[in-house]
Order: structure tokens, then C-alpha cells, then sequence
């Protein structure tokens, strides 16, 4: 048997930040059993954000000069998408050695075992046939898809990235982010592509308006939208209100479920689908706290994971950290982009709301795109939610994140100078429309 | 006194860093040992949580504190 001080289970985004930041704060003191199965660095770099988004950028320059959108410009473009997802898997393996395997051989006080761990006692978990015991432990086991009973013969966000020929005709069962991006990545390439789903909603947790434009939005661009319950897909067909068939691949997206099968019994860790946490991330052993995925919570991003590793760590030694939840950015990385930070219409009841059409931002008429950008408040101007519909809200969300997390209001965006023509300004307009006609609004209107 | 509370403590590099965090943990316990080697060990009244010692002033600053083991007397 070893002995730790830290015994992480999962090394993905929470483990990984985890182990980094107790090292730093231990002057690499800790000592720490970093465990995990599968590829180095979990979902985010190997099957989930980093893969999505090459593909979802090259999809856009594929789709762009196959139909540039300024006048006196002609082009054509052809896809070896064989070659294409050849770079893309080098970049994934490439990316997963520069920011975790050559990242963790900085610190010798953590150790690496691969392989699936299960815990045997409060303070003791069996990774293959050896036994490490620890004062605390982390539990970072991420998520998987999750697949329907009625579906066989699919691939998932999982395994797709291992396909060397474009599907022809595509089949997406599910609405969220990883559906809504994927549908909108294969479209671009050619794919034929339908979204099967069983409500006419998209991404729940925004508002209708936005789901209503996104909807739109892929229609135009040749997404079909299958709405209604699903009683049967397999291999090349899915059974809604008819038989839709013909299919290359089934893409199952519906969602992701927490990876507790580690024997949290033995541990007197409690669950329900995932691992029950307090504010402090510790679960119901005191000595055992939970990041990530695994934890039983609304949302499921590498952004949070990070945030909760760190956390966890920071409130073992002695911190009083919980995490924020008003204010963490998510985004659908179509094109537009679709952002969120803080609460919703749907989260909310006394609120003042103002939504703002990208027309009035000229950046935005530059690059000939539409959507919204809308922003919630109280009554004292205080903003509770922002949501946009527009390109480079990825990179422009935190703004409104930082304004959340303080407690600002709009006029903080008001007053924050804002880089002329930029589509960010368009969150800065949307606060000016609580205090102004923006249509009398000359573009330099501070 | 009705408890032994055994700690790792990061950050020591000397006598007089072991002094200090003696001192620190002296102001909510007895019987305070801390060793250069990261281990420390005290008694604590019972309606002191132990898990709040990492929490203390000495403990905010250049030296870490983590609970290892919590024993009744």
C-alpha cells in the first residue's frame, strides 16, 4: 500500500487543476496519486472542446469560401475530410501532451496511475491490483454520454472523431450544446443533416426567443429538425412521427451522465445521479470532496470543472471558497455564438429586460450576421442575466460574467469604454437601451 | 480537552517557521507539537471543529494546514 496526502480520482480538467493547485499552494509539499483511465486530460481536450471546436472552425472556413457574402468576390472550396480529421486527431494529440503530459512533469510530488480506481474504505481506493490510501480525496471522474434504451448502433461525442468519411447523411438525436454544435459543424461540411429531439425547444436552459433563433438560424442553413418522440433508431434509420432512414451515422448527443460506479459506498459518499456536494464541494465524508462532472449539478463544463478542482483543493487546506454559479459563462459555439451568464427569463419573475437586434451594432452589419443580445436586471439596474445571439459572444460573455460576479449594473457596461466597431459593443448597447432611444443613437454615442 | 487532531503542515523550512506555527495553534489548543518534518499534532475542546484549524490566522499566509486524522480522547 501508498500513502498520500491527496489522492485524486480523474484526470481530466477538475483533477488536473486540482493537482496543480495544491502543489502550489504546498510549495510541492502535497504528495498526490493522480488516477485515472483512458487518455490523458479527460473530455475536454481528447473528446469534447478541443476536437469540437477544430472542426466547427474548419466547417465555418469550408461553408465561407464556398459562399462568400461580399459582393465582387467569387471562390470555391473543395473537403478531404479524411485529411481533415487526420489533423484534427494530431492536434488533439498534440495539445493533450503541451498542456497536461508535459505540464505534469513539472511536479514530482504527483504521481500517475492508470488505471480505474474503486474505493475499499473511507480513506482507501484499489487501482488495478494496488491499494493507495490517502488523508483526502478528490473524486473527478467526469461524465459520459448518456444513451437511450431504444437506440443501438451509434456513435457519440465520444468516438466520432476517430471517422475518416464525411456522412452523407447525418442523424443527430438530442438538443444541446454538443447536438446544436455538431449539427451545425457537419452541415457546413455537406453533411445532409436532421436533428431528431423530442421537444420543439433547443438548449434548455435558455429562453425560447434565443432556442426559437437558433432554430431558424440552422434551418437556413439546411439543418432539418425532427420534432417529436423516438421510438426506435438503429444503425441507418430513426422512427419518430415516420420512418426516417437512409442514415451514414446516428449521432446520439441527448446529454451526459456523472461516472460514480467507483463504489462510493464504501467511501459513505452520497449520491443520486451524481455525487452530492455542500457549498464547499465536500460530500458527505468529511475527508472526500467532488469536482466536476461527476457532481450532481446543472451544469457540465470544462470551465467549472477547473474552477471546482481548484476549490476543492483551496478549501482542504483551510479556504472558504464556493463557487458562484450566477455567474459562470456557457456558450454554443455555432455561428453566431450562443452565450449565457447569470439567470434566465425562465429563472426569473420581477425583472426588467431590454433586447437589443444586431442591426443597430455596425460591427455586426459588417460582417452581414444577425441575432440578439438581451440583458436581464432588477429594478434597481442590478443585471441578473445576459444572452446573445451573435458572433463572438464567446469571447465578449465575460464581460458580462465580471459584471455578474460583482453585482454591477448596467451602467457599468455604460461606462466601460468599448472598442469601436467591435460586436461586443452590442452588449454595451443593449445596457444603453435602458437609459436611451438607441435608434436616435448616433454609433459614437458614449 | 477531548480531542487529538493530527495535521500535515506545508511551508516549514525552519526552527523558527515551527515555532510560529506552534504559537498559532497554541491559541485554540493544548499539548502542541509541531515537528520540521510537516507533522503537528494538538488537543482540541470539543466544541472547537477541527476541520477549522486549517482556517486559523497562523495558516493564512506562507504555511498550510491539512487535517489528517481526528481521535477522541
Amino acid at each position: 500500500m501508498t500513502e498520500y496526502d491527496l489522492g485524486i480520482i480523474g484526470y481530466g480538467a477538475a483533477g488536473f487543476a486540482a493537482a496543480i493547485r495544491a502543489s502550489e499552494l504546498t510549495y510541492n509539499g502535497m504528495k498526490i496519486a493522480l488516477i485515472g483511465h483512458g487518455d490523458i486530460g479527460g473530455t475536454c481536450v481528447n473528446r469534447g472542446c478541443v476536437p469540437s471546436k477544430y472542426l466547427i472552425e474548419a466547417s465555418k472556413q469550408l461553408f465561407s469560401s464556398k459562399n462568400p457574402l461580399y459582393p465582387g468576390i467569387k471562390s470555391s472550396a473543395e473537403i478531404n475530410f479524411n485529411e481533415l480529421m487526420s489533423s484534427l486527431r494530431n492536434f488533439v494529440s498534440k495539445a493533450r501532451e503541451e498542456k497536461y503530459i508535459n505540464v505534469i512533469k513539472n511536479f514530482g510530488n504527483i504521481d500517475i496511475y492508470k488505471g480505474k480506481a474503486h474505493f475499499v474504505s473511507k480513506n482507501e481506493v484499489m487501482v488495478n491490483s494496488e491499494k493507495i490510501k490517502a488523508t483526502n480525496f478528490i473524486i473527478a471522474t467526469g461524465s459520459r454520454p448518456y444513451i437511450p434504451e431504444n437506440i443501438d448502433n451509434y456513435v457519440t461525442s465520444d468516438d466520432i472523431w476517430s471517422i475518416d468519411e464525411l456522412p452523407r447523411k447525418l442523424a443527430i438525436i438530442g438538443s444541446g450544446a454538443v447536438a446544436m454544435e455538431m449539427a451545425y459543424a457537419f452541415s457546413n461540411l455537406g453533411s445532409e443533416v436532421y436533428v431528431f429531439n423530442r421537444s420543439d425547444h433547443v438548449l434548455k436552459n435558455f429562453d425560447n426567443d434565443i432556442s426559437r433563433l437558433l432554430i431558424e438560424h440552422m434551418k437556413n442553413l439546411g439543418v432539418k429538425f425532427i420534432f417529436g418522440d423516438i421510438n426506435k433508431a438503429d444503425d441507418d434509420y430513426v422512427i419518430s412521427d415516420k420512418k426516417y432512414d437512409g442514415f451514414d451515422k446516428i449521432l446520439v448527443a441527448t446529454s451526459r451522465v456523472p461516472n460514480i460506479d467507483i463504489n462510493l459506498d464504501a467511501a459513505s459518499v452520497n449520491y443520486r445521479h451524481g455525487i452530492i456536494v455542500d457549498d464547499h464541494l465536500r460530500t458527505s465524508n468529511k475527508m472526500i470532496y467532488a469536482a466536476g462532472d461527476c457532481v450532481e449539478q446543472r451544469l457540465q463544463l470544462e470551465t467549472l470543472a477547473g474552477r471546482e478542482g481548484v476549490t476543492a483543493v483551496e478549501n482542504i487546506l483551510g479556504f472558504d471558497k464556493s463557487i458562484d454559479f450566477r455567474s459562470i459563462p456557457w456558450v454554443v459555439f455555432t455561428e453566431p455564438n450562443v452565450a449565457s451568464v447569470g439567470l434566465t427569463e425562465n429563472q426569473l419573475k420581477d425583472y426588467k429586460k431590454r433586447v437589443i437586434e444586431l442591426k443597430n451594432v455596425v460591427k455586426s452589419s459588417i460582417l452581414m450576421q444577425d441575432g440578439i443580445v438581451k440583458m436581464l436586471t432588477d429594478k434597481n439596474g442590478t443585471v441578473l442575466g445576459v444572452q446573445a445571439f451573435a458572433p463572438y459572444a464567446a469571447e465578449f460573455i465575460a464581460e458580462a460574467a465580471s459584471v455578474i460576479r460583482k453585482q454591477g449594473s448596467y451602467n457599468d457596461f455604460i461606462e466601460t469604454m468599448h472598442v469601436f466597431p467591435t460586436v461586443s459593443e452590442s452588449i454595451k448597447i443593449t445596457a444603453q437601451s435602458f437609459i436611451r432611444d438607441i435608434s436616435k443613437m448616433s454609433c459614437c454615442m458614449e | 480537552m477531548a480531542k487529538k487532531v493530527l495535521l500535515r503542515v506545508y511551508g516549514m523550512t525552519c526552527d523558527d517557521c515551527v515555532a510560529h506555527v506552534k504559537n498559532g495553534l497554541e491559541k485554540i489548543g493544548k499539548n502542541v507539537d509541531v515537528s520540521l518534518d510537516g507533522n503537528a499534532v494538538l488537543d482540541i475542546d470539543n466544541d472547537f471543529d477541527p476541520y477549522k484549524i486549517p482556517s486559523l490566522d497562523v495558516f493564512n499566509g506562507r504555511y498550510k494546514a491539512q487535517v489528517k486524522e481526528i481521535k477522541d480522547d
